[in-house]
């Protein structure tokens, strides 16, 4: 009886002390991993947390031209920005832009890895030439299609004119503006976009492409059922990031066209730069600017949830 | 193959500890500099007092500019001045903006006129008046009209510099070459019709007129009609509630722009003034409005003779002149005594004649100190180059108003990308009856909402 008693008494005891020393062994591992991740946080508190903690307060004010707050607004500043169309405007040409420029953007790039990825003499030189515009700045670039660009001087209207067809006002008419920052906006995004596919398709396992030779495959079969659905963990990683970056053009449009015609590139974040530091209206640039995090947020959420499916990882 | 790996990490990491330490050494020197200055300023007797100076100009004002420090320079040895290039005034503002009231503000700041409102709000400068009454400085020895802009209520905030004001350059060659007379530039809005139909019939290959879409051109053809900007005698009076011009005057601008549009002799460059130019230099117009700052560039590149009148203004309307554009230069407040009183020395360098000839004429920009016209390098540069002296005139025969005083507030900026809108509507084939009346309502709300923003 004795002995049972104790033994009881005993148990609890032990399990206790598991537990507490689980526990203890929990919080070193935290504690551990936390230092691990100090720098990241510190250094994302700083530069990111604190700013979008800040920009959200922003949103509720009014603010003087040094970016102090005045009046509490509340959500004013939601209000009118839904009800302004000129940022109704806003928002519908970006999203016209992304659907202008990924699709494009991974489809040209997707062919150029493809052919460049074949084993020729030289192939270098041609991997060299399709990632250049890579090495180009986003000014460097502008600056140049802005000539191309030139109504009465630029190449394109010049090779137009020679065909017999009228110049077109690239960057004046409000039905080509956009179009003609997309296409700058394209070739600019080839090379980086060529790069990394370029580096998927290499990656892709010889041994594949091999064993569907011996079982005579064709060359476009091939492309079909190995070459895409190995390369989808690189395409799906190119399309989230072409599309956040595509919500973020700001440097060509600052230089090619700002905002105009008619604000029909008046595209986000150059709306709410504009309304920033052109107009001095921190707090609608800042409620500009959670909407644009929101809707970034969002499209990445559902890529991640539906797109994610298709993305076959080796 | 592992060792000659393991070597190579090292060579990197011994590499990149040697980038390390080269760029602490590189701070270390810069605050041993730093320091070096902060004791010369406190001595000040043997070292020079540092002043630091934000601009915006580039180009061929930026090289007019370095000349004039560096002769400043070098005129005595007790002060430094150092002039940086900021960007744009809209740039530079917003750095100013985020360093006011810190050791990184600069002594001067040079500011576009439209920032005269948002600088004083502002609570960080030092208004120049008080050095004037301090110095006994007398600032009536300045073009009136100019001064006129600056002074708020009697009192000055800020050293004008660099002023401009809208012309028409115009290509004399192609008005001979349509059996126009060069010397009798179209004056009014219609006569600028018919002198671009005449063009065009002369040479299909060339359009008429080009009016770059900038809101401080739309600010100009509405002054030289005698319309305000905005009420309360454009903002001199008291804080302005609503718009100042009448809906005759604003349309009259719009509808001018959609006759030649219609006649198509209009060319449509947008809002890019460097595209405007190029197309004027190579041929493609013959007309175009811009600030009188861009004549010396505009003469210099020209293959043909150019020529350079008044601003247009609708027949019915007398001229009434324009407003002063361009930009000033503030104190800013806060600073040594040591460093403010060099500062000023600066400033009063720059309004002298001989240095006011040398920015005139080599920029286009009006001479602050009218004496410097009588100096023998404008003299010889307006025999020369008598289209700058055009620029002078037309200034001089503006009637004082608070039409042609020009309008204060800090919703401007915004205030010309509105009307700027509007008009590349027009050029695009848009009713200018709905142009303007959005333009009108936004124009009013953006003046509401900088007030409410003021929470008054």
């Amino acid at each position: 009886m004795s002995m049972n008693s104790t033994a009881i008494q005993q148990t609890p005891k032990s399990q206790i002390n598991f537990e507490q020393v689980k526990k203890k062994q929990r919080m070193k591992n935290f504690s551990k991993g936390m230092l691990f991740l100090l720098p990241s946080i510190v250094l994302f508190s700083v530069f990111l947390f604190y700013p979008l903690a800040r920009t959200i307060y922003l949103s509720f004010f009014l603010t003087d031209a040094a970016g102090a707050t005045t009046v509490f607004v509340g959500w004013e500043n939601y209000v009118t920005m839904f009800t302004s169309p000129i940022f109704l405007q806003s928002m519908k040409s970006t999203f016209l832009f992304v659907l202008y420029t990924v699709p494009i953007t991974i489809i040209i790039s997707l062919f150029l890895a493809v052919i460049a990825n074949e084993k020729l003499k030289g192939i270098g030189f041609f991997r060299t030439i399709y990632s250049s515009t890579m090495g180009i700045s986003v000014a460097a670039a502008s600056v140049f299609w802005l000539y191309l660009f030139h109504p009465s001087m630029g190449p394109l209207n010049l090779l137009l004119n020679a065909i017999g067809a009228e110049g077109i006002g690239w960057l004046t008419d409000p039905s080509w503006a956009l179009f003609a920052i997309a296409i700058t906006t394209i070739w600019m995004n080839i090379g980086f976009t060529f790069l990394i596919l370029l580096g998927g398709l290499q990656s892709i396992d010889s041994s594949l492409y091999e064993s569907a030779d011996i079982d005579g495959a064709g060359y476009f079969y091939k492309l079909r059922r190995i070459t895409i659905p190995m390369l989808s963990p690189t395409l799906f990683f190119v399309v989230t990031v072409t599309i956040i970056n595509a919500f973020q053009t700001f440097g060509q449009i600052d230089i090619l066209t700002q905002g105009g015609p008619v604000n029909s590139t008046n595209l986000v974040v150059y709306s709410i730069y504009r309304e920033a530091f052109v107009n001095y209206k921190f707090g609608s640039a800042s409620a500009q600017a959670v909407l644009l995090f929101i809707i970034i947020l969002l499209m990445t959420f559902l890529q991640f949830k539906f797109g994610e499916r298709k993305v076959h990882y080796q | 193959m592992k060792k000659i790996l393991a070597i190579l990490m090292l060579g990197f990491v011994l590499f990149l500890a040697a980038c390390g330490s080269d760029g602490n050494a590189d701070e270390a020197a810069d605050s041993a500099t730093a320091g070096a200055e902060g004791t010369s300023e406190g001595s000040g007797d043997n070292e020079k007092q540092v002043v630091t100076f934000w601009h915006s100009m580039g180009g061929a004002g930026q090289e007019a500019l370095n000349a004039i420090v560096d002769s400043y320079n070098s005129s005595q040895d007790e002060v430094q001045v150092n002039a940086e290039y900021q960007g744009s005034y809209d740039e530079a503002l917003t750095k100013f903006n985020s360093v006011a009231g810190t050791d990184s503000a600069p002594t001067i700041i040079q500011t576009f006129e439209i920032g005269t409102m948002s600088m004083i709000n502002s609570g960080s400068i030092l208004p120049i008046q008080e050095l004037v009454d301090a110095d006994g400085y007398d600032m009536s020895g300045l073009e009136e009209n100019i001064i006129n802009y600056y002074s708020l209520d009697g009192t000055f905030y800020s050293m004008p510099f660099n002023s401009s004001t809208p012309v028409m350059y115009y290509n004399k060659d192609a008005f001979e070459a349509a059996g126009l007379d060069p010397e009798a530039p179209p004056e009014t809005f219609e006569e600028v019709e018919e002198a671009s139909k005449a063009i065009v019939e002369a040479n299909l290959d060339m359009k008429g007129f080009a009016l770059q879409a900038y809101g401080w051109l739309y600010e100009q053809l509405l002054a030289n009609q005698g319309a305000l900007l905005l009420n309360n005698d454009n903002g001199r009076t008291d804080t302005p509630t609503e718009i100042g011009w009448t809906e005759e005057e604003g349309k009259s601008i719009f509808e001018w722009v959609e006759r030649m549009v219609n006649d198509e002799t209009f060319a449509n460059y947008g809002t890019n003034g460097d595209n405007m130019v190029s197309g004027f230099l190579a041929g493609d117009v013959s007309m175009f409005l811009q600030s009188s700052a861009s004549s010396r560039d505009v003469i210099d590149n020209a293959p043909f003779e150019v020529g350079i009148a008044f601003l247009p203004h609708p027949e019915e309307k007398e001229r009434a002149g324009v407003v002063i554009g361009g930009a000033s230069l503030w104190m800013i407040d806060g600073k040594p005594e040591a460093e403010t009183n060099a500062a000023w020395d600066f400033m009063k360098y720059l309004q002298t004649p001989e240095i006011q000839a040398e920015w005139h004429v080599g920029t286009g920009y009006f001479a602050i100190n009218p004496a410097a016209y009588d100096e023998q390098v404008a003299v010889d540069a307006h025999e020369e180059m008598p289209q700058l002296n055009v620029t002078v005139e037309q200034l001089q025969a503006t009637t004082s108003s608070f039409a042609t005083q020009g309008a204060l507030m800090d919703m401007i900026p915004e205030g010309r990308k509105i009307m700027e809108t509007a008009l590349e509507t027009v050029y695009n084939g848009g009713e200018v009856d709905d142009a303007y009346n959005t333009a009108v309502d936004q124009f009013n709300t953006a003046i509401e909402q900088a007030n409410a923003a003021r929470g008054e």
